[in-house]
């Protein structure tokens, strides 16, 4: 092995590359636009919910319940009905989240001391959604029924009951930001470097300068490691400016070792690499290749648990997923990122990064290798 | 326009097609398989959430609280550890989202009616697992303390106190609370888009390549003829995807429509029909298979995942953002299949959207035929 040769082949691909001012926005533009827009759409955060009420008791009570749900800040309340019919066509239209109906004898039967009944009816349609603000709305009418007792009886009823002390760890504003955003550090990592080296040797080839590759006294692992070197760096780079970015920009907290990343980056490019070697040997052009690539990514990403949880996958599923180097990647870099663990905890994913990187790398390789030949 | 042209040049389409049998197979296969993988495995929902339990006290009750934390549908303890500290490093590990700690003394603080705490460690990595694991706990521990009140009043021999409101929360169009009633036909919509404009995106870049656009231009052929009779085959083929996953979703997954089946026929016509113009816009535009493909992935699959309303609500997002939801056209077509999968509305109520559906398509002609027309055909 001669790394002269390496060395020159490098430089060449840089030259290449940036030689090209199509592949400019590829590398320089489209990661910040990404970065940018996926930390700002993507929020599963409930809040700022939209509730329409109708109030045919008009009293102090129902005054009361009222001012208990818009005194929560994720209750808003943004719609007052005259009677059911309309508030119900409200929640068709989508105008609302949650429609509460108060009916008329609702402070009569409060001040006899019996059970008032309240109608909450949720929009289901995303459930995710709905099962929080379902839950959000019980606790705001239990705190209310427990002011309401204490109003009614004059007395506090001090039984035993559970004083439920919820410490959320990690993220504890329940914020999707920091969530999202190192998982994003890890999705764009994955595209960059299928995309490109896919490409790297599929251009060779479809404008038939691989021969002229071949029949240089390069060898084959030295053509390999010329053509996935540029890549490493140039993605690793990309990693840094953009972390730094997340953590300036979006203020994501880093909490563990910086390097622990860099190192996780390093084995997972093993994967994806291996991945775009593979690619290129069995497409003819880089149409073919960029359509392989795009069927690589698509599952990568959504059986990776960047949005979808995997434990809420069918199991069979889960089983498959544990063959997608993405989502050990993302294991640790959330880990790093928010939990602030280091490897005596991520030991098993680096494990499991680097076998099935050496897997998909070495066989990659030596398919690449025969096709040369 | 003149149907005999439209057909004819339909037809070299459709040649093309079935010659090259891997493109026609990927056309077909591809976009089915990821709409039923998908829509198969993807969930929002938290099915029960797998939690560890330190229990410091060791009583008779706290045993019980476990026990019925553990046959209630939405916990599963995993584990059951001696010291705090092992929970940490469980939750630190990932291997479960929620520790339970149940301090020393809890069972003789509730005996001597004064609160007991209770300890909860929650993993707020995802916020929407954690906010509903956290939902779930509040809800358990909440009608724990209920039974408790009850017994306790019956002790005391006092009169029952009612709970002044009553709330009866009910769940409107998704009553089972199943995240697939949402994903499956979001995820329709977003992989129709993808598949439709980069299907489309090559063939008149295509054309270029080869060199014979010249021939095609020398043609009795106008753009729109043209236009038309290379996206009629493409129309076919993905309009049988949408029946297909459609149907697949009723019988494998058990999503059914509330509302007409024809209205949903009616709204894909006009959405594959969008999508279609689309990629054959970006092929008039770019002329270059390559970029062409490049672009259609770009503008289509990111933008109508991230922000079309799907699983990322409009409501949460910048302003910005929220008025770019406004031209991307799955925003349209998931409120129309959320309206008719879920809320079995008709047209009375879903005619906005489909009329802005319509005026893209037709923008989007006369887009096309414009940038036909400056080249000449």
């Amino acid at each position: 092995m001669s790394w002269l040769r390496i060395r020159e082949l490098v430089r060449k691909e840089f030259i290449q590359l940036f030689r090209d001012k199509k592949n400019r926005p590829l590398l320089v533009i489209a990661p910040f636009v990404q970065l940018l827009v996926f930390g700002y759409v993507l929020s599963t955060d409930v809040r700022d919910v939209k509730v329409g009420v109708v109030d045919q008791s008009r009293t102090r009570e129902s005054r009361m319940l009222m001012d208990a749900l818009n005194a929560n800040r994720i209750f808003r309340i943004t719609y007052y009905a005259n009677h059911p019919e309309e508030l119900e066509e409200v929640l068709l239209k989508r105008k609302v989240d949650l429609a509460l109906k108060i009916g008329p004898d609702f402070s009569e039967l409060i001040r006899s001391g019996d059970s008032a009944p309240v109608q909450v009816l949720a929009d289901g349609s995303m459930s995710n959604m709905a099962s929080l603000r379902i839950a959000y709305t019980s606790l705001v009418l239990d705190r209310f029924n427990q002011s309401m007792i204490t109003e009614l009886y004059k007395r506090r009823l001090d039984y035993g009951k559970i004083d439920t002390r919820i410490r959320t760890w990690y993220n504890p504003n329940l914020d999707s930001r920091n969530f999202f955003v190192p998982g994003i550090v890890a999705v764009l990592i994955m595209i960059l470097s299928l995309l490109l080296t896919s490409m790297a040797i599929i251009r060779e080839k479809e404008a038939g300068t691989i021969e002229q590759l071949i029949v240089t006294p390069l060898r084959p692992i030295e053509l390999i490691l010329g053509k996935t070197i540029p890549y490493i760096i140039i993605t690793q780079t990309l990693m840094i400016i953009v972390i730094t970015f997340a953590i300036f920009w979006f203020s994501i907290p880093l909490k563990g070792n910086f390097f622990l990343l860099v190192a996780a980056a390093c084995i997972f490019l093993l994967s994806t690499l291996g991945i775009g070697l593979f690619i290129s040997t069995i497409s003819a052009t880089q149409q073919q290749a960029m359509m392989t690539v795009i069927f690589f990514i698509l599952p990568f990403f959504m059986f990776s648990g960047f949005v979808f949880p995997i434990a809420s996958m069918p199991t069979a599923i889960q089983w498959i997923a544990y063959l997608n180097p993405l989502r050990y990647f993302l294991v640790i870099i959330r880990g790093v990122f928010l939990k602030g663990v280091g490897m005596a905890v991520l030991w098993p994913q680096f494990l499991a990064l680097m076998v099935l990187g050496l897997i998909v790398f070495t066989s990659a390789v030596k398919r690449f290798r025969k096709r040369l030949d | 326009m003149n149907p005999v042209n439209i057909k004819a040049i339909a037809r070299k389409e459709f040649y093309h097609l079935m010659r090259d049998f891997r493109s026609m197979y990927l056309a077909f296969a591809i976009p089915l398989l990821l709409i039923l993988m998908f829509g198969y495995a993807l969930s929002l929902d938290v099915d029960s959430v797998r939690a560890v339990v330190v229990d410091h006290d060791k009583t008779e009750l706290s045993r019980d609280f476990i026990r019925k934390l553990n046959a209630s549908s939405y916990f599963e303890i995993i584990h059951h550890l001696n010291d705090s500290l092992s929970a940490v490093r469980y939750l630190d590990r990932g291997f479960t989202t929620m520790a339970i700690v149940i301090p020393p003394g809890w069972t003789k603080d509730l005996k001597a009616d004064r609160k007991a705490s209770l300890q909860v460690l929650l993993d707020g990595s995802d916020p929407n697992y954690a906010g509903i694991s956290r939902g779930y706990i509040t809800a358990f521990v909440e009608s724990y303390n209920r039974d408790r009140l009850l017994s306790f009043l019956n002790r005391k021999g006092m009169e029952q106190i009612q709970a002044p409101v009553d709330g009866r929360i009910r769940v409107w169009f998704n009553e089972d609370l199943d995240s697939q009633n949402f994903i499956v036909p979001g995820i329709i919509a977003i992989i129709i888009m993808m598949v439709g404009a980069l299907l489309t995106s090559l063939v008149i870049a295509r054309e270029y390549e080869n060199g014979t656009m010249e021939t095609i231009r020398s043609l009795p052929v106008s753009g729109g003829e043209f236009l038309l009779g290379k996206a009629i085959p493409y129309f076919l083929i993905t309009l049988t995807d949408v029946l297909v996953a459609v149907f697949m979703g009723q019988v494998l997954f058990g999503v059914m429509m509330k509302s007409s089946f024809w209205l949903m026929v009616l709204a894909s016509t006009i959405y594959i029909s969008v999508t279609l113009n689309l990629g054959l816009l970006i092929s008039i535009a770019t002329k270059s298979q390559l970029v062409a493909n490049q672009m259609a992935i770009l503008i289509t699959f990111l933008p109508s995942f991230l922000l079309s309303n799907f699983v990322f609500p409009v409501g949460n997002m910048p302003k910005i953002f929220q008025i770019l939801t406004y031209i991307i056209p799955a925003t349209y077509f998931i409120d129309i299949l959320n309206g008719i999968y879920l809320r079995g509305l008709g047209l009375a109520h879903l005619w906005p959207s489909y009329l802005v559906l319509v005026g893209m398509l037709i923008a989007m002609s006369n887009i096309g035929f414009a940038l036909l027309k400056k080249e000449g055909m």
